[in-house]
């Protein structure tokens, strides 16, 4: 089972692989949109990590460029702005996570989508949302 | 009666009233002008009620009568020429010659007198002396008035406004009264060309009566109809004036003032926290900065009350001298002052006494009262200019501290998830000794996390941004958790709930709520005391309070407790951590939900916290209203 994580800091795509790897995800870093679609020309994770500002293409050209090629992944929004949520229901996202995320909440976010990978979650503690 | 009798009786009565009027002002307001002027008409018009009382009761001629008259009749023009000095000032020079040709014209008429005089209807044989005598006496007279006119026509030249109106007036009647004598020569050298000479300088002499008045004893309503065509053109420009710069105002009020009256002007402006009058362009005697003194600007300052003071060298003689040198002799004052606002003081002066009349005080008290209009107005509007700035720095200092806040969350989310990683393989793999400093490392972050988002919080509400997503939740439940949570200190969480608290809140936002009320309660308490949380349901209100036994808060800081960064002033910063936001982030949220939220205190026994909130805040019950959680169905 494959993540593709969408972040254009360096520091958290090593953080998901660190972290996912560890519960028996494979991640597949992207530093932009133009990245992520070319790691999906080759592989199809069971979710997208999709951090939104990012240069080159961002996070809502990214969305548009999937729907444009009638790909149909599930996408959490993972951000650091006040309006997650909104951007998410704007993007037709599945889910979002506020940055700081706790890792449960993280680990429950990608369970949720891709099956659990052998390690029990726990309750969402606030930073995650799959609220609309 | 003849036309030339209507004529002349006209020109009698106009020069006859002009020095009944002349002298009147004179007695009024004894100055040297006004004296001069009553001098001059007074001259001219006692000569002439002379010869027509001679004329009407057919009197015989006295000689010594005569001579005085004849006297009398030559200082008309020396007269007018001290008059002219006093408006414009005449060269020592000139004077001295005029006072020489009048010691001559005196001696003159006394062979004039001696001889005989011709019976009327006799043609009188040709005389030689008295010609030369009466042509003397003429050409005099002729000189002396023709030199008066271009003297007149030269200030008139140099000067403006309602001053130059003058001085061409008097210039004019000087030309005229300099004919009428040309005209009386000719008559006396040629009787023939005699009825014809005599008419016109009959009408010469009405025409110069009427324009020595106007120049001279100018009535009111002509000052003010000088003074219009300016008043005119400052109304249509006092509009757009605000909007300049204040220093171009306060030149364009005073060059309006000095051009209307003919004179210069300067405004100063009070500056309240100098304590002083400030003047940019003072006259020579005046100073730049003018704190409570004798100045005529301080009086019309301090008393609010105009002024006209004809010689100002009279009230300060100790500045003389600078007056003298600075051309500044009348002075017209008077107050800007907009309602109960002090703004400064207009000063009008001129360098000759005759040429302000009291009544020109009324107008510079207009000219001062459109002067404050226009001040406040810009004042008004440099305070308006001045908020809009205030609000725009305020602005950017939110948006920094809320860029500044969000650039921390990105290298706080790689900490939070790596501690909490750590953490987590730590625990699997027993390391056991590790855990301790993981934990540590997981608390402190946490705690930076919290104040990243308070200052999040604030900002947004101090920018308005605030937004709440109201749903149906139960107090009483929210509650509960926040006091079940694990704490750090050894004080006791006492609930005293009683069933559901039901209604439309924010569940994130009243647990922030509670939370931050408890942590603040703990926070002052002591160990092992009891900080309780209560909630009910009183009407259609949801109620909430914590009451602590901490150190209390002062009452002179009651009215700042839920300020931005405000902490209570004995608190004491090193053993009580926080940067003073909770307090200001519960109203935020309470007032969101259109609440109320206040503090009861007993310095040294403890606070309580109370909290209002409508259950069914008004527009926050629509039926589109997000419930919270849940897999999105797609």
């Amino acid at each position: 089972m494959s993540v593709l994580a969408v972040d254009d800091d360096p520091s958290i795509l090593d953080l998901m692989e660190d972290i996912l790897s560890g519960e028996g995800y494979r991640v597949l870093p992207a530093a932009n949109g133009l990245e992520a679609l070319r790691v999906l020309d080759a592989d199809r994770p069971c979710v997208v990590l999709l951090d939104m500002r990012m240069p080159t293409m961002d996070g809502w050209g990214f969305a548009a460029a999937m729907r444009d090629r009638g790909l149909r992944y599930p996408v959490v929004v993972v951000t650091a702005a006040e309006n997650a949520r909104a951007w998410a229901q704007e993007i037709g996202a599945d889910a979002y996570l506020s940055k700081p995320f706790q890792l449960r909440d993280l680990l429950l976010v990608v369970e949720r989508f891709c099956g659990p990978a052998g390690r029990p979650g726990g309750d969402p503690s606030g930073t995650v949302g799959f609220a609309y | 009666m003849s036309a030339l009798d209507l004529l002349q009786g006209l020109s009698q009565i106009t020069w006859v009233a002009l020095a009944v009027v002349s002298a009147v002002s004179a007695v009024r307001r004894p100055t040297r002008a006004s004296i001069d002027t009553a001098l001059f008409f007074g001259a001219l018009g006692s000569v002439l009620v002379y010869s027509k009382i001679v004329a009407l009761l057919e009197l015989p001629s006295v000689g010594a009568v005569v001579f005085v008259v004849l006297v009398v009749l030559m200082a008309a023009p020396y007269l007018l020429l001290r008059l002219i000095r006093d408006f414009g000032g005449v060269p020592a020079a000139v004077r001295r010659a005029a006072e020489a040709g009048l010691v001559l014209s005196a001696a003159a008429s006394v062979p004039l007198v001696l001889l005989p005089t011709p019976t009327p209807g006799e043609t009188p044989p040709p005389d030689p002396l008295r010609l030369a005598v009466t042509l003397y006496l003429v050409v005099y007279f002729a000189a002396v008035s023709i030199y008066c006119a271009a003297r007149c026509a030269q200030l008139a030249a140099t000067s403006r406004g309602m001053t130059q109106q003058r001085m061409r007036s008097v210039a004019l009647a000087s030309y005229l009264l300099g004919v009428v004598l040309l005209l009386a020569g000719v008559g006396a050298v040629a009787p023939v060309l005699a009825p014809v000479t005599s008419g016109l300088s009959q009408l010469c002499f009405l025409a110069s009566a009427i324009f020595y008045g106007i120049g001279f004893v100018p009535p009111n309503t002509l000052r003010r109809y000088w003074q219009i065509p300016e008043l005119r053109s400052f109304l249509a420009r006092s509009s757009t004036l605000p909007r300049l710069a204040m220093q171009e105002i306060v030149d364009d009020l005073g060059g309006v003032a000095g051009r209307a009256l003919g004179a210069r002007a300067t405004i100063g402006l009070w500056d309240d926290p100098g304590g002083v009058l400030r003047f940019r362009d003072p006259h020579g005697a005046l100073p730049t900065e003018m704190g409570p003194s004798g100045f005529i600007a301080w009086r019309v300052f301090s008393s609010q009350q105009p002024m006209y003071v004809d010689d100002v060298a009279r009230v300060h003689p100790e500045n003389a001298e600078a007056y003298r040198r600075a051309g500044v002799a009348p002075v017209l004052a008077a107050p800007i002052t907009a309602g109960e606002h002090r703004l400064g003081v207009l000063e009008v002066f001129a360098p000759r006494e005759p040429l302000f009349a009291e009544d020109d005080l009324q107008f510079v008290l207009l000219m001062a009262q459109q002067a404050a209009v226009v001040l406040e107005s810009r004042a008004l509007i440099d305070d308006a200019a001045r908020v809009r700035a205030q609000e725009e720095t305020a602005r950017m200092k939110e948006d920094f501290v809320s860029a500044a806040a969000h650039d921390l969350k990105t290298p706080l989310t790689t900490i939070v998830a790596q501690a909490q990683l750590l953490e987590r393989r730590a625990e699997r793999e027993g390391r056991t000794a590790e855990l301790d400093g993981i934990r540590r490392l997981m608390r402190e972050t946490a705690q930076l996390s919290r104040l990243v988002e308070e200052i999040l919080d604030a900002s947004r509400i101090e920018r308005g941004a605030f937004p709440i997503h109201p749903e149906d939740c139960d107090l009483a439940v929210i509650a509960r958790e926040a006091a079940d949570r694990d704490r750090p200190g050894r004080q006791r969480v006492e609930l005293a709930i009683s069933g559901p608290v039901s209604g439309r809140f924010d569940p994130d936002r009243a647990r922030q709520l509670i939370e931050n009320l408890l942590e603040n309660a703990l926070k002052y308490s002591p160990e092992e005391s009891e900080v309780v949380v209560r909630a009910w349901c009183d009407g259609d209100q949801a109620r909430l309070s914590v009451t602590d036994g901490g150190i209390g808060i002062p009452a002179d800081d009651m009215p700042h407790v839920f300020e931005r960064f405000r902490r209570g002033s004995n608190v004491d910063h090193r053993r009580f951590g926080g940067i003073g936001l909770g307090l200001f982030i519960c109203r935020g949220i309470v007032e969101q939900h259109g609440g109320r939220i206040w503090a009861e205190s007993q310095p040294g026994r403890g606070t309580t916290f109370h909290v209002s909130l409508p259950r069914m805040p008004a527009g926050t019950g629509g039926p589109d209203a997000v419930p919270a959680g849940g897999v999105a169905s797609r």
